[in-house]
């Protein structure tokens, strides 16, 4: 009890560093561009419909019975916050080396918030979700998607799944510390984890013994659940809104425990 | 307010060295190819109190742990042996302008750097003003820090630094900075501090600047304590050793 009073003692001191480094991020992000912070928008909605374009135009994807536009947006919001925000948070501690080496600051500040950080962008890329969404309802696409109570669930599913990032983004960066191929192995981990998560294709069209692997996916369950309630109107059972809690929390103890572990040890490996 | 008892920090020096997959796994088989540790010591078994209010520097030639020794108090490295005892707020001042962003301005800089010395926003608003017009950079202020002249950079970065009036102060080297005038403003800016109570620990190969300021000095030679005691005595006897004759004789 009393460690966890430490935590968030810790947490509160340092809460305004941690908005400070948010702040950098986006500041330096948009600095110098025309649009600015619009970007943060517009970026999204042009890659939307790139994607869109392409699978639903040419290589004409489709999922039967529900709007495949809406099926494929889900799945790559929620599949590009976890790559960018867990591929950031990777390289945070040893981009940030030099602060790290001169000031004493709690290292696990720099994967959490670069994980923060790209979740703003993450919820700002929902506006356009949302629009698309609505936009069903007038008619884009074959089907309408479904607009119920059940979406008050959703903030949960991606709190789980940002608090699920937020573990692998400590894992992540305090192994890559000691072995900086980390940088290139991870991006081609998450390019295998990105075909091995149905994003823009149906799990029905792989064989039965594949979609019972599927299910050890996290990111799949992220996204399977999201996806029931917006596209088919039905919630995730009681059972799967557990093991969404359990994955997303499960890994953030084992990551803040690996983290913990090896701080003090990043200082001779930088 | 300091204590540092029995304090030994060892680095490996083989992490440097080529670690690969080749060299691992060869070394799976062949155990004389197995690299040998080269442990360096630091700093070994350094032992000294510093009371409230005391000003100490730290003379020894370049490596010889000097700056090892302020990380450890700061607690940016943890001792590998040995207990280091801080009571009080304490602003490191090693190396001026490392939390600085280049892409952004003097403005945004301020509030970065200050949340990394652990300032609170209130404490950077109400302490804005003081700060810029110390660092005499007002004109500057929505200018990208990466557009500064290395001056600059260490005014404005020693102006956010001593900003509080910290409990504990530690100091490496930075008396320097900036031009004439500036130099004799932040000795004065020092001078304030210890005046204030402040316990400073201060690194220097400026013999006169820590005569001036210190009250005792640490000597430290290959990572251990040669002499400890007052500064004049200590620092006659530093230059006689590695000069081979008197201070004052030059």
């Amino acid at each position: 009890m009393t460690t966890l009073k430490n935590i968030f003692a810790n947490f509160k001191k340092y809460e305004f560093l941690m908005k400070q480094l948010i702040l950098r991020d986006f500041k330096v992000k948009y600095k110098r561009s025309v649009l600015g912070v619009l970007w943060s928008l517009l970026y999204p909605i042009l890659m939307m419909t790139v994607m869109a374009i392409v699978f639903s135009q040419m290589f004409r994807f489709k999922v039967e019975g529900i709007n495949y536009l809406v099926y494929l947006m889900t799945g790559i919001i929620m599949w590009n916050y976890f790559s960018e925000a867990s591929n950031s948070a990777m390289t945070s501690v040893v981009v940030n080396f030099s602060l790290i080496n001169k000031v004493y600051i709690p290292k696990y500040i720099f994967p959490v918030a670069k994980c923060l950080f790209v979740g703003i962008n993450f919820i700002l890329t929902l506006i356009p979700w949302f629009v698309l969404i609505i936009l069903t309802q007038f008619g884009l696409g074959n089907y309408p998607a479904s607009i119920n109570w059940y979406y008050l669930l959703i903030p949960y599913i991606f709190l789980c799944l940002i608090v699920f990032t937020i573990g692998m983004g400590l894992i992540l960066s305090c192994v890559s510390v000691f072995l900086r191929d980390m940088f290139y192995i991870y991006g081609i981990i998450l390019t295998i984890w990105n075909y091995f998560t149905p994003v823009f294709y149906s799990i029905e069209i792989l064989p039965v013994y594949l979609q019972k692997l599927f299910q050890f996916n996290p990111l799949y369950q992220f996204i399977n659940s999201v996806r029931s309630i917006v596209l088919y109107g039905t919630p995730p059972s009681i059972g799967t809104l557990v093991l969404l809690a359990v994955i997303a929390i499960g890994t953030l103890v084992i990551g803040s425990i690996i983290f913990k572990k090896n701080q003090d040890k990043f200082i001779y490996y930088i | 307010m300091i204590n540092i008892e029995n304090v030994s920090m060892r680095f490996n020096l083989g992490i440097e060295k080529n670690f690969s997959i080749k060299e691992a796994f060869i070394a799976l088989f062949d155990k004389k190819r197995r690299q040998k540790r080269t442990d360096f010591w630091a700093l070994s078994d350094v032992s000294f109190r510093v009371k409230k209010g005391e000003v100490i520097g730290l003379i020894g030639s370049n490596g010889a742990g000097k700056s090892t020794l302020l990380k450890v108090v700061s607690g940016v490295m943890k001792p590998t042996k040995g207990k280091v005892t801080v009571n009080g707020q304490i602003s490191p001042m090693i190396e001026l302008g490392a939390g600085f962003d280049a892409e952004l301005t003097a403005r945004e800089n301020i509030y970065l750097n200050g949340a990394i010395l652990g300032y609170s926003k209130e404490f950077i608003d109400s302490k804005f003003d003081e700060i810029v017009d110390f660092s005499e950079l007002k004109d500057f202020l929505d200018v990208p820090v990466k557009n500064f002249s290395s001056g600059m950079v260490a005014k404005l970065a020693f102006s956010i630094a001593t900003i509080v009036n910290p409990e504990i102060l530690i100091v490496d080297e930075i008396l320097s900075v900036g031009d004439i005038k500036f130099q004799e403003k932040s000795k004065n800016k020092m001078m304030e501090m210890i005046k204030g109570g402040t316990t400073v620990l201060y690194v220097s190969h400026s013999l006169e600047s820590i005569k001036e300021l210190c009250d005792r000095v640490v000597w430290i030679e290959h990572g251990k304590v040669v002499k400890i005691g007052p500064a004049k005595e200590i620092i006659e006897e530093y230059y006689k050793a590695q000069m081979g004759k008197e201070l004052n004789a030059k």
